[in-house]
């Protein structure tokens, strides 16, 4: 007999556990795996959010023993987890249900199919699969198509595979990647990871709009002036400089975080919230993006390279002279640029959009500036001190909003000045939200994709960006440089000093 | 903590007087760099309490509260014999309590002291005490005197009443009159109790389990439920109210109704029978069982069993230490599943944030009490 509901599901207070289900990490002696993967797993069970049947398998080319690998991802929980000291006896029964094994060899996915069997007859995982991959791009494919020869990739339940980003590297090879899952995966059961989406505060941007009343009817070209998006690090390039090399702030945080939090702050309510509505709005703004043709790359961006210089007080060194990076490279460890989304809400409405490496500081935030009173009634030097009204959306380190707004100074006739309207969502909330692997990976468990980027969305983002590519590696807009610590080169101030407009200092 | 609630702020006279004193206060309170700039409301929070230490106690919860729920707290202490009181009196004191840490929230505290018999005049002095057009909260502490006039008129100002059953002397008694409040405050206030609060992770770990398809085809099939709750070592009192909502809730989830009525066993608790529409009674048993490290009252282990398919199969969920509990499945006497979770039994804090978090009524609560209640 078959009873299709829980019914006693209904009214819980937590959000629904996901149904039984094996997960599958290929990359899991990868670092990705310890710091990010296999804490968030745990900090998962520690919370009791990971259904009563579960099991992880690890699986890379290297042999490794059970007992190994358990050790192994051990340490890496006790060192990442949110939950810390580790709970020996949680992690004990979190561990029984942990396996390695090794793809290398031949055989090594029948092996996999088999632990997969095992896992449903003995756990009760009833044929759910969810498979995360994990591993240097280029293996991706590869990995795909073994499942489906070695006949692993289902077994009875839904299947879905998660991508972990770069989600290729242009326009084509997105394209191919996407081909080459649609072998084995359908696009519902392909779940693109771009982390930013699953962190609390971009959730926000759409709470924020769609849940107050009060901004929506400003949100649009008649009164925002211009829209800016940072998203800085203060870190340099560290261990990271064989995938930064060819990759360049443009493929690291332009295609992906960047224009999805342009899609998140110009999008249309979508009519629910839920994946395909959600996407649906944003894609839509994708497609409204204004290309930036040849001819306008050195119009429309800028980019840089950090020089040496002082972060935080310490001394750092240039990006040519960090550990992998060629001494002559010309990879831009910063970008900015000017995006029109093309359509009847925005049209003309400049978005600024910059990120870098060894800003002074690290800083996600959005901000919209609202166009100044049409008239002014005050005297002139009594609204001296008056700026327009901007609206900051600040996504991390301190996530909140805030309004400047005017305001009179309380002295004997009229003085203007501009006032911060401050809301810090830590002050106001928990501030221990999720990690947002652990967002991200319980939706995939529940097969809610909204937090995830959908094929015509990625495959916009790469269109929009290879003109860029192409201009730059013909040489418009030159490699501009910056001392580390700075707020990156005079060309990204220029950018917008064309239009009588500067940066703001986050 | 402590020192949150070492007095009880400064004498006041009048709502403008208040208001004023607070404001002044809090901009001291940034002066002195101990608080955050902003200041963020998010609700109103009447505490009741008829004796000094429950106030106290309620003033420290909220303390530690006001970093995830900034409020207004207005806590009533209606002390009914206060002696040496000349006559009946009204006096409010204010506070802004310094917290912790110096980028927290302050919150507002006001203190409204009722000596004597004046309780028709309590909603009065409460009700312009709220900050404006924020959900309010009534936390009452002890058994709720809900057919008197100023607690219907407290509640009738609050969107949430919080009570505690394990606070009353005799739940059982008790819980009707809950539920007739829950009927009551219909469309204009919300009910719920910390004691089902308390279940919340038990509920969980007990639905979970029947996420697992291969498990779901016992539920309909259920040959007996055991619920084991704390008592101290004499065991004179026994608090059942969260075995009872515990069993009220799959009662009412599962569809069972009772097949007799609640009665004393002899061995302490309960034991009763319960039937699914159209099925065989089967015994529900309510056990008090000695815990050292348990509050009474607090849930330590559920034992479904169930037949399917012709085979026998277990549910358990207990508690193996104060820390941790274990859930553990069995079919035809096989261990399937266990696993170990980290349950340390929840504080007062905890189960008031998660209360607080809840605009409305909850209807698995209203639910589970009323099929609990049906036990008569
Ligand atoms: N690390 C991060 O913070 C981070 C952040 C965002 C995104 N990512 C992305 O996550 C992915 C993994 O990054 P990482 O830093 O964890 O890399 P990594 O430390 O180099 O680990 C790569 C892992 O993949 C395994 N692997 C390689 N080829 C494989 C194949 N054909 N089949 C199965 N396993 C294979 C490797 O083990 P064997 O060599 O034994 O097979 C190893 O476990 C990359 O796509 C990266 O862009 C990483």
């Amino acid at each position: 007999m078959t009873v299709p509901v829980n019914p006693l599901r209904e009214g819980l207070r937590l959000a629904r556990t996901p149904d039984p289900a094996a997960v599958v990490i290929f990359g899991g002696s990868g670092d990705l795996t310890s710091r990010k993967l296999m804490p968030a797993l745990y900090d998962l069970a520690h919370l009791r959010q990971l259904p009563a049947a579960f099991t992880i398998i690890g699986a890379a080319r290297g042999a490794m023993s059970d007992e190994a690998f358990r050790a192994e991802m051990h340490d890496a929980v006790a060192a990442f987890s949110r939950h810390r000291p580790l709970n020996e006896e949680v992690w004990g029964s979190f561990a029984s249900r942990l396996r390695y094994v090794s793809t290398g060899g031949t055989g090594g996915y029948d092996e996999l199919k088999h632990a997969l069997e095992a896992s449903d007859a003995e756990h009760g995982t009833g044929g759910n699969r969810l498979f995360y991959l994990a591993t240097p791009p280029a293996a991706y494919a590869p990995i795909v198509r073994s499942l489906a020869q070695g006949g692993a990739a289902r077994g009875g339940g839904w299947s879905r595979v998660v991508v972990e980003k770069p989600f290729g590297r242009d326009l084509a090879s997105a394209h191919a990647l996407t081909e080459a899952l649609f072998e084995v995966f359908l696009e519902r059961e392909i779940f693109r990871i771009d982390h930013y989406l699953g962190k609390e505060t971009v959730q926000n941007i759409l709470v924020h709009r769609f849940a107050n009343g009060i901004f929506e009817p400003l949100w649009n070209r008649q009164y925002v002036d211009h829209v800016q998006i940072t998203v800085a690090e203060s870190l340099g390039v560290e261990e990271r400089a064989g995938y930064y090399e060819q990759a360049g702030a443009i493929r690291d945080i332009v295609q992906n975080h960047l224009l999805q939090l342009l899609t998140l702050v110009a999008m249309e309510p979508p009519a629910a919230f839920d994946a395909d509505a959600v996407r649906e709005e944003k894609v839509k703004v994708l497609r409204a993006l204004r290309p930036v043709a040849a001819a306008d790359v050195a119009a429309r961006t800028a980019r840089g390279q950090y020089g040496a210089g002082f972060v935080d007080g310490d001394r750092v060194l240039a990006y040519r002279r960090e550990l992998g990076v060629a001494p002559d490279s010309e990879t831009e460890s910063y970008a900015a640029l000017v995006c029109y989304v093309d359509n009847w809400r925005w049209e003309g409405t400049p978005f600024y959009l910059r990120t870098g490496k060894r800003l002074p500081k690290r800083a996600t935030e959005i901000t919209v500036q609202f166009r100044i009173a049409p008239h002014q009634v005050f005297s002139r030097e009594a609204s001296a001190g008056l700026e327009p009204n901007a609206l900051v959306i600040r996504v991390q380190p301190e996530e909140g909003i805030s309004l400047k707004i005017g305001a009179k100074v309380p002295v004997q006739g009229v003085r203007i000045r501009s006032v911060n309207m401050d809301f810090s969502y830590g002050a106001s909330f928990v501030v221990d939200s999720p990690d947002a692997y652990e967002t991200l990976l319980l939706d995939a468990l529940r097969g809610d994709a909204t937090l995830f980027t959908r094929r015509d969305e990625v495959e916009q983002q790469w269109s929009f960006i290879d003109p860029i590519v192409e201009g730059w590696a013909a040489g418009s807009a030159p490699l501009g440089t910056y001392d580390a610590g700075t707020w990156g080169p005079v060309e990204a101030d220029l950018l917008l000093a064309r239009d009588g407009r500067t940066w703001r200092k986050p | 903590m402590a020192q949150a609630v070492a007095d009880w702020g400064v004498p006041a006279k009048g709502v403008a007087a208040i208001e004023r004193e607070l404001a002044r206060l809090r901009r001291e309170r940034q002066r002195e760099g101990r608080a955050s700039r902003a200041r963020s409301s998010v609700l109103d929070l009447i505490v009741f309490a008829t004796r000094e230490v429950h106030a106290r106690r309620a003033a420290a919860s909220i303390a530690e509260l006001s970093r995830r729920h900034p409020s207004r707290a207005v806590i009533v202490l209606a002390d009914r014999d206060a002696p040496s009181e000349p006559e009946a009196a009204l006096t409010v004191r204010c506070d802004v309590p310094a917290p912790a840490d110096r980028h927290e929230l302050c919150y507002e505290q006001v203190l409204v002291r009722a000596r004597g018999p004046i309780e028709p005049r309590i909603a009065s002095a409460v009700i312009p005490l709220l900050v404006s057009d924020l959900p309010v909260f009534l936390w009452w502490t002890g058994t709720p005197p809900t057919g008197a006039h100023h607690f219907t008129q407290l509640a009738g100002a609050s969107s949430r009443v919080i009570v505690d059953s394990a606070d009353f002397a005799r739940a059982e008694a008790t819980l009707p009159r809950i539920a007739a409040l829950c009927t009551a405050g219909r469309g204009r206030y919300g009910v719920t109790d910390l004691s089902w609060t308390r279940l919340t992770a038990w509920r969980e770990l007990v639905a979970q389990l029947f996420d697992v398809a291969d498990f779901r085809p016992y539920l309909a099939g259920v040959t007996g439920l055991r619920a084991s709750y704390a008592v101290d070592v004499d065991g004179r009192q026994s608090h059942p109210s969260q075995a009872l909502l515990l069993f009220g809730w799959l009662g009412s989830r599962l569809g069972w109704s009772p097949a007799e009525p609640l009665s004393s066993s002899e061995a302490g608790g309960h034991l009763f029978r319960a039937r699914r529409v159209g099925g065989e009674p089967f015994p529900v048993r309510l056990r008090p069982h000695y815990e050292r490290d348990l509050a009474p009252g607090d849930l330590s282990g559920v034992r479904l069993e169930a037949a399917a398919g012709g085979r026998h199969a277990m549910f358990d969920v207990d508690r193996v230490d104060r820390e941790h509990v274990c859930v553990r499945v069995a079919i035809a006497g096989h261990p399937v599943l266990e696993r170990v979770h980290v349950l340390p039994p929840p504080g007062v804090v905890e189960l008031l944030g998660e209360e607080l978090t809840i605009m409305a009524s909850d209807p698995a609560y209203e639910e589970a009490l009323a099929a609990a209640v049906s036990l008569g």
